[in-house]
């Protein structure tokens, strides 16, 4: 079969750094290819390569045989490539029909809009790919995962040959993650060659014929999935052998922290969570997309202050209605979403870290930035924060450094309870297993860890115990020696038949 | 590389108050060359003794415009406070000492108005300040009946907006004290620094525990209490006290600000950008006033300064504002270039 889309020796600098060093790759016809790589291995240069938003330095870029010598984004769409991005690019106050109708037809300013044959249209595609998304809603009002539909529900409409999808599951629940392996087994079906970007192994076990590693701008080798296995996937992609993955637990844990009863909030949708944190363990949160755990997270925080039952710190009955509160108590919340609320990506790392400890470390209101400087430079020594220094913006620093920012702006709070909302979430493999040893380490300093994560390895992996939450209410407390993928995944889904047994 | 970095030439360069330092000296070179009777003592010290109210209003909308939030109403406010000090003093007695500080207070208040509607409804302040604009200037005018003023003020509160004191106008020592105090509260404070958290990121730095709504109502208080004392202040250089006050003021000092570097998205400025930015308006308007031996469209420039000012702070801002917004795109280019170096060492650590 020939390739329906083949780079050869791809090389793309920007100034003196070589961002892709001669990267080779190639799509067949129907089938799905996994591209893989740590953050800044060169995955989203390469992209933007294929989809002509950059241009090549050197290399040769062939598209169904034909040679082309300087692709545009236009161009590109011509040839039937399309991309399906994490964060989908539509109109949020136009109509699904609207926004496929704006997509596909090619219009004059002063057109027709045929409103009737662009909404079969929609109908059609949305079916094609089995969703069930009314043509006439609103994007603004469809959840992320539904957008990410209407994407691909385009890129199908637009006759494309070859998709591209950049960690297209990152916010999709399980129910959606199947319709999406769905869509893109339809997809392979139809001809279609789609080259999947993810930074979950099991996902591209799951789906990829071929995996194609990237490591420093490199291409480290090409194989069929069915050839290696989890460990020698990380292996090429650190370049070193992860041994062990998970750091492993140490010591019984001591007095309970964190204790919640009956704990609920109408307004988030959570009602009646009983649990207990101990100090120096890790209690890890599993669920669907959606059950309420970052929304018992924020609870606890004081961002959507409880209405009901009680919430125990230290043995002392407490109550919190505002972060500040939450903060005074030693409750501190890694937020899931990094680059909204975990890091101001316009300050410098050094202003980052102290945000929370104003009133601690400048007494008086009065900024002492020696202080400052000193305390960012132990957090950067301590997490190994790759950085120039305490002054470079968060913005600069990759995923993983940015998430190492928004834990040290924890720690800096000395606080008896740590909230880790989806720690690891697009952080690259290196540093998630870094950060992994930096949440373990901090157990064995005595800390309470609640730790919410969708990664089902890394909840088993790290979890002293496992919280499973279902619909807003937790529904299973999982000693370690009983959970393993099966039993965590069938409450989370509710197909455990707790209730026949 | 990051030790050496902030001492090059070229990043002295790129900061927007070298560039603005540039404009000023460029514009007294020209206008000591055309005009006459420039940078003699007396004209200068009109300069800055014509413009302290606007530079007041500006120093004091610096934070607002950090939080990236925005003050419309403070012009207005002005001639509320003017009419209100006017009355005070004129027609039920009060002391101009006493009846200054009520007229800050009352702007304070005005302030915490637009705070409560722009923080605890999440109203936008263009919107709010817009309303408060318009309100504000209503009811100045509706005390006045549209027509009455107050003049016959004491000498010795006159001497506030007219007299010298150390060989400099009496009102810019004021003006002084409000600048250094923004300054210390802008770059000196944990207060500053979260109205810098607010703007680039308010879900953000409320996630930080920063009490966002708290914070960025002292900013509009501020604003307010300062323009309170920028009417006091204007009713004593002019002798009279009238409701159309501060007319247009707001937007000179908005101009002012955004000229000095400040984002109008909030977040990144300084208080010393906003300074120049007020001082580089303030020369053009009076410098444009001196040149009468050079004709414009066979009228002296002199004769036409007003409307020719307006015309060149417009390049001006637009410049300015090309010029910032360009040197932004080159950083964040090289910055994107040095996030692609994974390799790069951390002095930090070594």
């Amino acid at each position: 079969m020939k390739p329906i889309l083949q780079l050869t020796a791809i090389q793309k600098s920007f100034g003196a750094v070589r961002a892709l060093k001669g990267v080779s790759f190639e799509l067949l016809p129907g089938e799905v290819h996994a591209l893989l790589g740590e953050n800044g291995a060169g995955k989203s240069t390469l992209i933007k390569v294929i989809t002509g938003a950059h241009q090549p330095d050197g290399g040769k870029l062939i598209v169904a045989g034909v040679e082309v010598s300087h692709l545009t984004p236009a161009k590109a769409r011509e040839l039937g490539i399309a991309c399906i991005y994490q964060q989908p690019a539509l109109f949020p106050d136009l109509t699904v029909a609207e926004n496929i109708g704006l997509r596909l037809k090619k219009t004059g300013a002063l057109s027709r809009i045929r409103w009737a044959s662009q909404r079969t249209l929609a109908v059609e595609l949305l079916h094609r790919i089995g969703a069930e998304i009314s043509p006439d809603a609103e994007v603004g009002s469809l959840s992320m995962p539904e957008q990410q539909l209407v994407e691909i529900a385009c890129a199908l409409g637009s006759g494309a040959r070859i998709v591209i999808m950049d960690e297209p599951t990152a916010s999709l629940t399980q129910k959606e993650q199947h319709l999406l392996f769905k869509v893109v087994h339809d997809l392979r079906a139809s001809g279609v060659g789609v080259v999947y970007i993810s930074h979950r192994l099991e996902e591209i076990f799951a789906l990829a014929d071929r995996v194609t590693v990237l490591r420093d701008g490199e291409s480290v080798g090409t194989n069929p999935v069915a050839d290696l296995s989890e460990a020698a996937m990380i292996k090429l992609m650190v370049g070193r052998e992860v041994s062990s993955i998970y750091p492993p637990a140490t010591g019984e844990p001591g007095a309970v922290v964190l204790a919640l009863k009956n704990l609920g909030c109408a307004a988030s949708g959570v009602s009646g969570v009983t649990l207990d944190v101990r100090a120096g363990e890790i209690v890890g949160m599993a669920g669907l997309v959606g059950a309420g755990r970052t929304e018992l997270a924020r609870i606890l925080f004081g961002i959507t202050p409880a209405d009901a039952g009680e919430i125990g710190l230290n043995g002392e009955q407490i109550s919190i209605s505002n972060p500040r509160e939450a903060i005074a108590h030693g409750i501190a919340y890694v937020p899931e979403d990094r680059r909204r609320h975990g890091v101001i990506l316009e300050m410098p790392i050094a202003h980052n870290m102290t945000m929370a400890i104003h009133p601690k470390i400048f007494p008086g209101t009065w900024l002492r930035f020696g202080a400052e400087n000193l305390l960012a430079c132990e957090f950067i020594r301590d997490l190994g924060i790759k950085a120039y220094g305490p002054d470079a913006p968060g913005g600069s620093l990759s995923g993983g450094n940015q998430q190492k920012v928004s834990v040290a702006r924890w720690l800096a709070t000395k606080p008896k309870l740590l909230i880790l909302d989806e720690p690891t979430q697009g952080v690259d493999v290196g540093a998630k297993s870094e950060i992994h040893k930096i949440i373990r380490e901090l157990a064995r300093e005595g800390l309470a860890v609640l730790m919410i994560s969708s990664d089902l390895p890394e909840v088993l992996g790290m979890s002293d115990r496992v919280a499973v939450m279902r619909g807003g209410k937790l529904v299973e407390m999982i000693a370690k020696e009983n959970a393993d993928a099966h039993t965590v995944m069938a409450a989370a889904l509710g197909t455990n038949g707790k209730d026949a047994a | 590389m990051s030790s050496t970095r902030s001492f090059s030439i070229k990043s002295l360069l790129a900061r927007h108050e070298t560039v603005l330092v540039l404009v000023i000296l460029l514009e007294v070179l020209l206008f000591q060359t055309l005009g006459k009777n420039f940078l003699v003592g007396k004209n200068l010290s009109n300069v800055f003794r014509h413009s302290v109210e606007i530079g007041l209003l500006a120093v004091a909308m610096t934070p607002v415009i950090l939080t990236g939030g925005i003050d419309l109403s403070v012009g207005s406010m002005m001639g509320l406070c003017a009419v209100l000090f006017g009355m005070m003093v004129n027609r039920f007695g009060l002391p101009p000492y006493l009846a200054g500080l009520v007229a800050v207070l009352f702007g304070a208040l005005g302030g915490g108005m637009n705070a409560v509607l722009i923080t605890r409804l999440n109203l936008p302040p263009l919107i709010v300040t817009l309303g408060t604009f318009s309100l504000f200037r209503g009811l100045a005018e509706a005390l006045t009946k549209g027509a009455e003023s107050y003049s016959g003020f004491p000498k010795s509160f006159l001497a506030l907006g007219n007299a010298d004191l150390a060989g400099l106008p009496a009102q810019i020592w004021v003006f002084f004290a409000v600048a250094a105090a923004i300054w210390l509260m802008v770059h000196q404070t944990t207060l500053g620094r979260s109205f810098r958290a607010i703007g680039y990121a308010s879900e953000g730095a409320r996630y930080a525990g920063i009490p966002v709504a708290r914070n960025t109502s002292l900013a509009y208080i501020i604003a307010g209490a300062v323009a309170g004392l920028a009417a006091v202040i204007l009713v004593a250089r002019l002798g009279e006290a009238r409701a159309n006050a501060g007319i247009g003021y707001e937007l000179l000092a908005i101009t002012a600000v955004v000229l000095g570097g400040v984002s109008i998205f909030g977040g990144s400025g300084t208080v010393a950008g906003t300074l120049l930015g007020w001082i580089a308006l303030a020369i053009l308007n009076n410098g444009l006033t001196r040149i009468s031996d050079y004709r414009i469209m066979d009228q002296p420039v002199a004769s036409v300064a007003r409307e020719l000012s307006g015309l060149l702070t417009g390049l001006l801002l637009l410049a300015a504002l090309a010029i910032g917004a360009t040197m932004k795109a080159l950083a964040i280019r090289r910055a994107r270039k040095q996030s692609l170096s994974k390799t790069t060492p951390n002095p930090a650590i070594s």
